[in-house]
């Protein structure tokens, strides 16, 4: 019995100094680097020192022209938010032309971690930006967040941790986003009501849904003319994190590239894999309308609610079907044999083709005005396409690949 | 050996619970020249006579008020306008008055210690100056000191915790925000124009009591050489002050939610990207929120489908957000940390009698 005391010490002097993590020390510029990026002059570069440093509050840099915000590189300068107690966004730009942002890290912001709104020239380049904790619905919502903005450019970073998408690009002309990964999101890369967009060379894994092309009601400008090809999009079976409400929220988990009611877009040369719910889908507005009915029957009892339905058919300039779509020359695989369960597309889908989900799916809802929608699929045999003819409880469901054979491709 | 395992147990435990710890090093205090900016000292402008901190305009200052003031944590304000000698302002019926070049706005931030006796122990925490130069509006914020003497040019905001005793005898507490100068921007900006918020016609619309007289402030305008263009009174559209418990609760919440989201919430304010349009003259029901899904909220939709259920306040993401002081979810996004606890009321009413 004597040797008991010591030995209880010994341990637990060992386990405590094996678990407690060391203290981190982070070091302070908030008003310096603040006034620094009021004080700037357009032209000027502003070099971010090597180190940790913490904020409290945003940084907010606005109307400059021809401004560089650089650091030491993403993983030698470090901008951390996570004693924010003010501020929607942990760096914030708004207004003015090319600003460039490149060579260090975001972090833990309390909202969106970088958002940019209504600059004509914006450059993210080898900027990471997580959630240090992983995925977490109490995590912001958007990593880059570029909104407003033309002539925007996104290459070699990282995103990671958001509760919707990592790099979000909404509103937006003219975008290249490429040689970017996106992980732990609940969508890696989404590109929403954008114009002009090509997306390539990223890698989306480890998300919900790995790469969204979307286009909403209600909004300043409808999307169009995005190119998405090469990318590696595998794995985004991540559990969906978003706060429900949120359009992701019904992403279900094992999406690879999700087409919601937008037009004249391309999808090529990709490789999908192991996204075990469906490769790529391509949807109406009105099938999201229609799987968000329940609960507005729900609200709509009591003082007769105007229903989201309704909402998106009052704008007229919104078109809520995707429309000439060409999926051609990519690469899939799944090793999964059953999609998400807890999802109702994905109990659809376990049931109409089962223990083998499908590569691509189309909803297959018509559109009144536009007969011919030139909903393109050309893939090599044995890529299951499957078209749900969602609008008649799923009855004419085929899974026949000449049903979306175009002629002339 | 039993022993051993009963004292690890309570070590495992404790060790296991034990967050990396975060230690901040304080920051170096570096003097920046922000002479190119503006007048570092608010004296230098020359707004007050006397003892600066009793705020008495000198001549050519004439003070203002709103029909309904945005929410700035409990804070009072003394507002005033300085327009240049024989320049006037031209009227506008529905959108900021044309204020002539050389014109200052000067909105004093400032908590009394006992909100039940307003004139006395007051302090004054910021000077904010829209200042039109060259046809351009430049926002600046000066901080006051300790001894309440002087406020000086301050670009970078700070945090500054204050208390007093609100009108119930209850003691509160916020840490107060100033914003940053680009801060103040987020706010301000139309387009991309700064632009002041609050004199409008509807706003301005509305009492005052001067040294001289109690008067309709257009009308003292007019009269006084400042304001052109005016029409009939009777014609001046009117906000209506929330606070005015005569007034029909409609016309109060969507005057609250005009003053505290419009700036930013409207076709060209910097929140245009989300939809939602919340001037007190928007007529369509979509745009106000009404079953409108939201766009870019992120964990800001509360778990809830639509900005306004109507009938259902605690469905309605806009009344999450307002009664939110996470500054990630919280609306507006600056300018508060605490929640309005009479205007949440309001639009919780607004909400749950709308039909």
């Amino acid at each position: 019995m004597k040797f008991v005391a010591p030995l209880s010490a010994f341990v637990l002097l060992f386990s405590c100094s094996v678990e407690k993590p060391e203290p981190r020390v982070w070091q302070s510029m908030e008003q310096s680097l603040q006034t620094q990026l009021i004080t700037i002059q357009d032209g000027d570069t502003l070099e971010l020192p090597e180190g940790n440093f913490m904020f409290t509050r945003s940084l907010v840099l606005d109307g400059k022209n021809s401004v560089v915000i650089r650091g030491k590189g993403m993983d030698k300068t470090v901008l951390s938010f996570k004693n924010q107690a003010e501020g929607a966004e942990g760096l914030r730009i708004s207004n003015g032309n090319n600003i460039v942002l490149e060579d260090f890290s975001v972090e833990d912001a309390k909202g969106d971690n970088v958002k940019v709104s209504e600059v004509r020239g914006i450059t993210f380049r080898r900027i990471r930006s997580v959630w240090s904790e992983g995925p977490r619905t109490e995590n912001g919502a958007y990593a880059l967040y570029p909104v407003l903005c033309k002539q925007v450019m996104i290459e070699e970073c990282i995103a990671a941790g958001s509760s919707d998408a990592g790099i979000y690009v909404g509103q937006s002309d003219s975008v290249i986003i490429r040689n970017n990964k996106a992980y732990w999101n609940v969508a890696g890369i989404e590109s929403e009501n954008s114009r002009w967009v090509e997306i390539y060379d990223n890698e989306a894994y480890d998300n919900t849904g790995g790469i969204l092309i979307f286009d909403l009601p209600g909004l300043t400008q409808y999307g169009h003319s995005t190119k998405v090809y090469r990318n590696h999009v595998h794995n985004n079976n991540h559990k969906n994190f978003a706060a429900k409400g949120n359009i992701v929220a019904s992403i279900p988990p094992g999406t690879g590239f999700m087409i919601l009611a937008t037009n004249t877009l391309e999808l090529t040369e990709n490789k999908i894999m192991d996204n075990k719910t469906v490769g790529v889908g391509v949807i109406s507005y009105e099938l999201v309308a229609a799987l968000n009915e329940g609960e507005v029957e729900q609200t709509s009892n009591i003082g007769g609610v105007q229903t989201l339905d309704n909402n998106f058919k009052k704008d007229t300039l919104y078109n809520p079907f995707p429309y000439r779509i060409k999926i051609y020359n990519n690469e899939y695989s799944n090793s999964h044999w059953f999609p998400a369960l807890g999802h109702d597309i994905g109990k659809l889908f376990a049931m109409k083709s089962f223990m083998h989900p499908p590569d691509v799916v189309y909803d297959g809802i018509s559109d009144p005005e536009r007969p011919d929608r030139q909903i393109c699929v050309t893939e090599k045999e044995g890529v299951l396409v499957m078209v749900l003819d969602a609008a008649h409880d799923f009855e004419g469901l085929t899974k026949d690949a000449t049903a979306l054979a175009c002629k002339d491709q | 050996m039993k022993r051993i395992i009963i004292l690890l147990l309570p070590v495992f435990f404790s060790c296991a619970e034990k967050k990396q710890e975060i230690i901040v090093l304080p920051e170096e205090q570096v003097q920046v020249d922000l002479s190119a900016i503006g007048k570092a000292k608010l004296s230098e402008y020359g707004f007050f006579t006397g003892d600066m901190k009793m705020l008495t305009p000198a001549e050519g200052v004439v003070p203002y008020t709103l029909n309904a003031p945005l929410f700035s944590d409990y804070a009072f304000k003394k507002r005033f306008v300085k327009i240049p000698k024989d320049k006037t302002v031209a009227y506008h019926a529905d959108d900021v008055f044309n204020f002539p070049e050389g014109t200052i706005l000067i909105k004093n931030f400032y908590y009394p210690a006992d909100f039940n006796k307003p004139e006395e122990n007051i302090r004054l925490l910021e000077t904010r100056l829209l200042i039109n130069e060259a046809g351009t509006w430049k926002a600046l914020p000066y901080t006051w000191n300790d001894e309440q003497t002087e406020a000086y040019l301050d670009v970078a905001g700070k945090t500054i915790p204050v208390s007093w005793k609100q009108d119930d005898g209850q003691i509160r507490q916020v840490n107060y925000s100033v914003p940053n100068m680009n801060q103040c921007k987020g706010c301000h900006l139309r387009g991309d124009k700064v632009t002041p918020i609050g004199p409008v016609a509807r706003q301005l619309n509305g009492d005052y009591p001067f040294a001289e007289v109690k008067q309709n402030q257009l009308l003292y305008w007019q009269s006084h050489g400042l304001l052109d263009g005016l029409p009939d009174i009777g014609q001046v559209s009117r906000l209506a002050s929330y606070e005015d418990q005569c007034v029909q609760v409609n016309e109060r919440a969507r005057a609250w939610l005009e003053i505290n989201c419009a700036h930013c919430h409207r076709a060209d304010g910097p929140a245009k990207n989300s939809g939602l349009h919340l001037l007190a003259s928007e007529t369509n029901p979509s745009r106000l929120g009404i079953g409108k899904a939201p766009i870019a909220a992120g964990k800001g939709s509360g778990g809830l489908s639509f900005g306004i259920v109507p009938g259902k306040p605690d469905q309605s993401i806009l009344q999450f957000r307002i009664e939110s002081t996470h500054p990630g979810i919280m609306m507006p996004e600056l300018g508060r940390s605490v929640i309005h606890d009479e205007g949440v009321a309001l639009v919780r009413q607004w909400i749950t009698e709308m039909k």
